[in-house]
């Protein structure tokens, strides 16, 4: 909460003029931020305005000009407002029935265990599953409705898949916050005679508020950088600016209109950005205090509602699992549409002549996975909590590579850190780097999401009682924003096994990573070595972030809140 | 007793940073080779490259440490780290890539000794690259689509004209693939190089186009699976398709169709230039070239001693196929492409 460390009290903490480790922990992630997110994209600024070495914009205002381009912007606004606003719904929806439905505890694990499933694939294989199914000879369209002549490009079918690819990022940002806010609250609106509708509505939607900004912001922003799935799906009638740029540069091997491309999409990105900023940062939330509420249950939901709520939520659920199943059956036949004997022969490729990428892929997770939520925890907390030089401004930075499309920052790692003075190209550390650069901001927003409903109270008292502001974040801060913590560490190693579009620049011949076999397997017609690795890197995930509930419900750290759910463990 | 806690805390802490320092190093460092080792983009995908590479390994003791990717990835990866190569040889590729790398300026010109054998359109005039393969068009089309509409495989450019064919087709897309190129450079010299002509065609061809995929080989997939009727490929990924058990059937033009060579190059400033050379000597000669058959890679051999493996043959019986000229496709590709992506993919 921006305006919270404005107030006078926490303006005044007397005696104690500039907090050292405060300045010291900004001064550190200032170094970074510059050097792996400012400092690449000037190296990229530099090679797009400049033509064996002198100063020109003529490329690129001939690009911007061009109205097919103009036409591929205004349609990437068009699906990431859609996407943005179909993922939050569902998104909320999800959550919503998850904290006050009431559910026995197997629905709950079931929920969280499919609405995980998007997540943890590289999108274009929900793109190829939808292909397969919706398309002139899809399992669905064909073979069961028996229709003819049906299109499968466009934008329905790329909202549709990136809908349901992003919305439980939605789902990870909302679930914590209606978990957080006090039952007492609902209980009382209720018992002083408002209806349940009028509860959700003027106490529960509104707390959410700043949860579902959020939740808007990063579908929005993921709709707009992401370009596996309209590549696949969007077909020639419905061109975006991510894909556009992307064949601009590796089609056309126009590095210089592609960067412009894709500096176009960093306007809107940061528009929203602000518009959130300001509109979120009116409000202030309160619902964490220090007077221990108890959690009484509340039935917020009527049981007729309950039962609607909990049927869409079944049916969205199913639909995602019939794409994993199709992705799992793809893995054990031999050639999917062609020969549908059961074979296991592909994981034996994967785990013979893939093995290097395997391994190469989950040693980088495991060092990007602690950093990038670490980063996050950190940085969200001193934006949100800390007053020192250009605070906002490290916020926006920080949200920089996250905005911008994976092929600009792929493209941009490599200018910058191919030649001295920083030479890392062909290291690990490079690919790391980047996940936790363009990923950490995910733990930044659940941070500052979580830290906005923390009475500012609770940290005063224990600085009142002499507590250095490290040992109040290690006592007071961490235990309440810990979820944000798994949070960021989850989406952080979530992606590191799944994502493509900036590391595809990245992997070298020292390492390479498993999408990028997939990819690969995939232009080769080799399905079935696709379908393997993807069945792999699911099942990696889930071991992974169910070891991570266990250790959380182990842990429980007191105050923090029950999460072991929110990770599917 | 607080006091204990609080040392066994902080030795724990030191014991953990020194822990993590040690883990991370390995990862800032780039794994350093024997000297034996020459380092590789492919754009042959890694089911061809890789026992190609092992053999290469087995008659000269060379390791050939390579990474796949489509054509213009490797190539805009050559040219950003142009000022500090990561690899020494540029594997595989249509040809048309190797021409637009020549502007940038970032290959070496090497001669390799099998050079002097190769026909003119085979290898570059000052060596800039050398071909290793040549791999011909071909139209593909789903034998169940074909049933269902009563139709033949399709056997002139026309054909493909059919009202059945509507949104039907899937072909490769000029912004990103040397396939795309190819087929529409055949179009162009079917019509006697007459622009208008040409373009007009393209224009008719435009509603049966389904979707304009980004790699060459992008829509054997869906026509393998029925989603689309038909489109036009390279004969290695359409023959590997059937290959995989899909019921397509092969077929070409009566008109003619282009055909299109493969290169390899060696990369300006790079570490093992020597390692490289020896690569491209072997990659150009009968020593690998020959070995196409045996791995079932269904590329027409470029030096003119290998023999043609005869199933391969046996296909290609019959086509009327003719090399794309390098000098005019080379002048007018990028007003071509440029033409094509404002009058037939976005009009």
């Amino acid at each position: 909460m921006a305006s919270a460390s404005a107030t006078p009290l926490s303006a005044a903490a007397p005696g104690r003029p500039r907090d050292p480790a405060v300045a010291a922990t900004a001064g550190v992630l200032w170094a970074l931020l510059g050097l792996f997110v400012l400092y690449p994209l000037a190296m990229l600024c530099a090679r797009m305005l400049t033509d064996h070495g002198t100063f020109t914009t003529a490329g690129i205002v001939a690009i911007l000009t061009d109205r097919h381009q103009i036409r591929a912007f205004w349609n990437s606004l068009l699906l990431a407002f859609l996407v943005g606003i179909a993922g939050t719904a569902v998104g909320f929806l999800f959550a919503f029935t998850a904290a006050r439905g009431r559910l026995p505890r197997w629905v709950l694990t079931t929920i969280d265990a499919s609405v995980l499933l998007p997540l943890v694939s590289p999108p274009f294989t929900t793109a190829i599953a939808m292909i397969f199914s919706f398309g002139p000879r899809g399992l669905v369209t064909y073979d069961l409705l028996g229709l003819k002549g049906i299109t499968v490009y466009g934008l329905p079918s790329t909202l549709f898949a990136e809908a349901v690819t992003y919305f439980p990022i939605a789902y990870l940002t909302l679930r914590p916050i209606l978990a957080a806010i006090d039952s007492n609250v609902e209980g009382m609106a209720r018992s002083l005679g408002a209806s349940r509708w009028r509860v959700f509505r003027t106490v529960t939607l509104p707390l959410t508020t700043p949860g579902l900004a959020n939740a808007f912001l990063l579908l929005f922003a993921a709709s707009l950088a992401d370009f596996a799935t309209p590549l696949i799906l969007a077909g020639n009638q419905f061109p975006v600016l991510p894909t556009q740029a992307y064949l601009q540069i590796t089609g056309l091997f126009d590095l210089r209109g592609g960067a412009a491309l894709s500096f176009v999409l960093l306007v809107p990105a940061l528009l929203v950005f602000l518009l959130q900023r300001y509109w979120v940062g009116r409000r202030f939330y309160v619902t964490v205090t220090g007077k221990g509420a108890g959690q009484a249950p509340f039935d917020s939901v009527a049981p007729g509602v309950r039962n609607a709520l909990l049927a869409a939520c079944a049916l969205i659920t199913l639909v995602i699992v019939y794409f994993y199943a199709l992705l799992l059956y793809a893995s054990v036949v031999v050639a999917l549409g062609a020969n549908h004997a059961f074979t296991l022969q592909h994981y034996r490729v994967i785990f013979t002549d893939g093995m290097k990428a395997i391994r190469d892929t989950l040693i980088i997770a495991a060092f990007a996975m602690p950093i990038g939520g670490l980063y996050g925890i950190l940085l969200g907390y001193l934006v949100t909590k800390k007053v020192f030089f250009a605070r906002r401004t490290m916020e926006l930075v920080a949200m920089v590579d996250y905005a911008l499309p994976g092929t600009i920052v792929g493209i941009a790692y490599l200018i910058a850190f191919n030649d001295p003075p920083i030479e890392l190209t062909g290291t690990a550390l490079i690919i790391v780097a980047c996940y936790v650069f363009r990923y950490g901001p995910t733990g930044i927003r659940a941070t500052v999401a979580l830290l906005q409903q923390i009475d500012k109270s609770l940290e005063e008292a224990s600085q009142g009682l002499g507590a250095a502001s490290g040992t109040t974040f290690r006592r007071i801060t961490l235990p309440l924003i810990l979820p944000a913590f798994f949070a960021g560490l989850g989406v952080v190693f979530i992606r590191s096994m799944t994502a493509i579009s900036a590391t595809i620049f990245l992997v070298s011949i020292n390492w390479t990573l498993i999408t990028v076999k997939i990819l690969e397997n995939i232009t080769e017609l080799s399905l079935g070595p696709a379908a393997a690795f993807s069945v792999l890197v699911v099942a990696i995930v889930f071991l992974v972030v169910a070891l991570i509930g266990r250790l959380l419900r182990v842990l429980r750290a007191p105050g923090a809140m029950p999460m072991t759910s929110l990770l599917g463990g | 007793m607080s006091r204990t806690l609080h040392r066994l805390a902080r030795s724990a802490r030191r014991a953990a940073s020194a822990l993590f320092v040690a883990a991370i190093a390995p990862l800032a460092a780039a794994p350093s080779f024997a000297a034996e080792t020459v380092n590789a983009y492919s754009i042959w995908p890694e089911n061809w490259a890789r026992p190609m590479f092992e053999e290469f390994e087995k008659s000269t003791g060379i390791k050939v440490n390579f990474v796949r990717f489509s054509s213009g990835e490797a190539l805009a990866r050559v040219i950003a780290e142009k000022n500090n190569p990561r690899v020494d040889v540029l594997f595989g590729g249509p040809i048309e890539t190797f021409a637009a790398g020549i502007g940038e300026g970032v290959f070496e010109p090497y001669k390799p000794p099998a050079f002097a054998s190769l026909p003119a359109r085979f290898r570059h005039a000052d060596g800039q690259w050398t071909a290793i393969a040549d791999d011909p068009l071909v139209f593909m089309t789903n034998d169940k689509f074909l049933k269902e509409n009563n139709l033949k495989p399709p056997g002139s450019w026309s054909d493909l004209l059919a009202p059945p064919y509507k949104n039907m087709l899937q072909m490769a897309d000029a912004r990103t693939s040397g396939t795309a190129v190819t087929r529409i450079f055949s179009i162009l010299e079917v019509n006697g190089r007459d622009e208008a002509k040409a373009f007009d065609y393209m224009k008719k061809l435009r509603p049966n186009v389904q979707l304009y995929t980004k790699s060459g080989g992008g829509g054997t997939l869906p026509v393998g699976l029925g989603q689309a009727g038909g489109g036009i490929f390279f004969i290695v990924d359409a023959l590997d398709t059937k290959a995989k058990g899909y019921d397509v059937a092969i077929s070409f033009p009566k008109e003619g169709i282009g055909t299109a060579a493969e290169g390899i190059a060696l990369i300006k400033g790079a570490k093992n230039p020597e390692l490289g050379k020896k690569l491209i000597d072997w990659a150009t000669s009968p020593a690998m070239q020959g070995l196409y058959a045996k791995y079932r890679i269904n590329f027409v051999p470029a030096h003119p001693d290998v023999m043609l493996e005869p199933g391969l043959g046996e296909v290609l019986k019959g086509a009327k196929l003719f090399p794309i000229d390098a000098d005019y496709a080379g002048a007018n590709r990028k007003r071509i492409v440029e033409r094509w992506i404002a009058e037939v993919l976005n009009p």
